[in-house]
């Protein structure tokens, strides 16, 4: 039996702006096990973003818990949001810098681990001379910088076309696996959820709270694009695709 | 872009036909200012306007040679040209740093709004009288005036590049555990960059308004002073030199800023 590491008891946020208050996410109760890959789905402006800034204690919750403690987390966005400023291989130091270890055995680290997943020849480019794929892939070197216990990757494919994502989220998936990162992933992509997590929670409308949770039966097969073949698939996309409409 | 030995003919052509076009808008820039001056000059000389008004190309040029002759042409340069620079650099620095502080502290910027905002609508001229009694009439006073013209910009232009600073980037920092002034030194501030470069070439408009502004108020010397100099005892060859000087030594500024701009800015794919 795996550790859980992340777990959030009966959270609940509350959002105040001048013209009232919003209850965003309420009753939340799930944990995270050390090396399990969960994806989160839910109706869009359920409050999905809020959980993981919820999780990587950027939000304090209004009520109930987050126990977080002394996790390590990396963040991914919908953008790259690599700086244009600075080269590749600056911007995979960027993290290192904030830390404040940025020494020579950590940078050749990370070098190691870009090259490792093919970034080697771009380390000196701006990222406008990349495709959007490389961008993400240089995003993901760049959260993996620091070693994070946790990966927190907010709809880190959503803005890419569907070709480039079918292959980032190969990329990614693979990286994460092999690296055995413990990821919580928010999607609206059903099969992207099913392609890529151990676990799959889904979310209620506002003011979010876990409706189910499933753990997808299959197997070994951990590649995204395998997975799309197995038989299970389309079963648990019908599924997945009633409960979160129903 | 990468040098190779045998073009293609498409690219020979497209080559040609850049250096061509380059070719032309440099002639008619040169031509212009050749004609402007044969007319000017031509038109004065066979009297058709009168020089003693309009003055005329060699006239201005013997003005200039007078002045240098006399030791007065360098001492009226400098004197305008640091108040400039002065005006200029203070206006620069003290301006973002403002801007700085009011990124900083959202209260501070809420209270202080309105007070900007008038300052910036206020025509700086309307506190001459109140810099003479305070300053007195010396190089001080036209300091202060450049200083005036080129802060309030210089505050809204950069605060308003730092509050443009990306939201999501932001959010990344943090969740890195970054703090405030580590914010600060990777993200808005070399975001903010290309803005600081624009704010520059504004800025030397302004120190060159505020300075001849101030001189025309309080002035014993300058080029500033010999325009009005020049105005008051009809000596339009003097007003008409001092401008000409004026023209060159602002262009020359606002090509230093873009030779800085080429050195500090080194990504071209920003």
């Amino acid at each position: 039996m795996k550790k859980e590491i992340l777990r959030f008891r009966d959270v609940k946020l509350v959002y105040h702006t001048l013209r009232g208050e919003t209850i965003a996410v309420e009753n939340l109760t799930f944990s995270l096990k050390e090396g399990e890959f969960i994806a989160v789905i839910g109706p869009s402006g359920c409050g999905k973003t809020t959980l993981l800034s919820l999780a990587a204690g950027l939000l304090p919750p209004s009520d109930g818990e987050v126990l977080n403690d002394g996790l390590s987390f990396g963040y991914m966005l919908q953008k790259d949001e690599l700086f244009p400023w600075r080269t590749i291989e600056k911007n995979i130091f960027l993290p290192l810098e904030i830390k404040k270890i940025n020494t020579a055995e950590n940078r050749e680290r990370v070098k190691l681990l870009a090259e490792k997943y093919g970034l080697s020849e771009f380390l000196h480019s701006y990222p406008s001379q990349l495709s959007g794929g490389m961008r993400q892939r240089a995003a993901l070197i760049r959260t993996l910088a620091t070693n994070p216990d946790v990966l927190l990757l907010d709809e880190p494919f959503s803005a890419l076309d569907y070709q480039t994502r079918l292959n980032v989220t190969e990329d990614v998936s693979q990286i994460i696996r092999s690296e055995r990162k413990t990821a919580l992933l928010i999607t609206h992509d059903i099969s992207e959820a099913i392609s890529l997590a151990d676990r799959v929670l889904v979310l209620s409308a506002r003011p979010a709270t876990v409706r189910f949770a499933h753990e997808l039966d299959f197997g070994d097969v951990v590649n995204p694009l395998k997975r799309r073949e197995e038989r299970n698939f389309s079963a648990w996309f019908e599924r997945l695709w009633r409960e979160l409409n129903g | 872009m990468k040098r190779q030995g045998n073009f293609s003919r498409e690219h020979a052509l497209f080559l040609k036909k850049y250096k061509q076009n380059t070719a032309v808008v440099w002639s008619f820039r040169i031509g212009i200012l050749i004609v402007l001056f044969g007319v000017w000059e031509l038109f004065a000389s066979l009297n058709w306007v009168n020089p003693f008004i309009t003055s005329s190309p060699s006239r201005i040029a013997k003005t200039v040679y007078s002045l240098y002759q006399d030791g007065s042409l360098f001492y009226h340069i400098g004197i305008t040209l640091s108040e400039t620079l002065l005006g200029f650099l203070i206006a620069v620095v003290g301006g973002t740093a403002i801007a700085l502080a009011l990124w900083w502290s959202d209260t501070l910027r809420k209270i202080l709004e309105p007070y900007i905002v008038v300052l910036n609508a206020l025509p700086k001229i309307a506190l001459g009288p109140l810099i003479i009694i305070w300053f007195g009439t010396g190089t001080k006073a036209i300091v202060f005036m450049t200083v005036l013209v080129g802060i309030i910009v210089t505050i809204l232009h950069m605060l308003s590049a730092f509050i443009a600073t990306d939201g999501n980037k932001m959010l990344l920092l943090r969740s890195m555990g970054a703090s405030k002034v580590q914010i600060l030194q990777k993200l808005v501030i070399p975001a903010a960059l290309p803005s600081f470069i624009a704010m520059l070439k504004v800025n030397v408009g302004m120190a060159w308004i505020g300075s001849i502004m101030g001189e025309y108020i309080v002035s014993k010397a300058g080029l500033g002073y010999l325009i009005v100099y020049g105005g008051q005892v009809f000596k339009l060859d003097l007003v008409m030199s001092a401008t000409c000087i004026l023209c060159l030594l602002a262009a020359l500024m606002y090509f230093l800023v873009v030779l800085l701009e080429k050195t500090i800015v080194k990504n071209p794919n920003r």
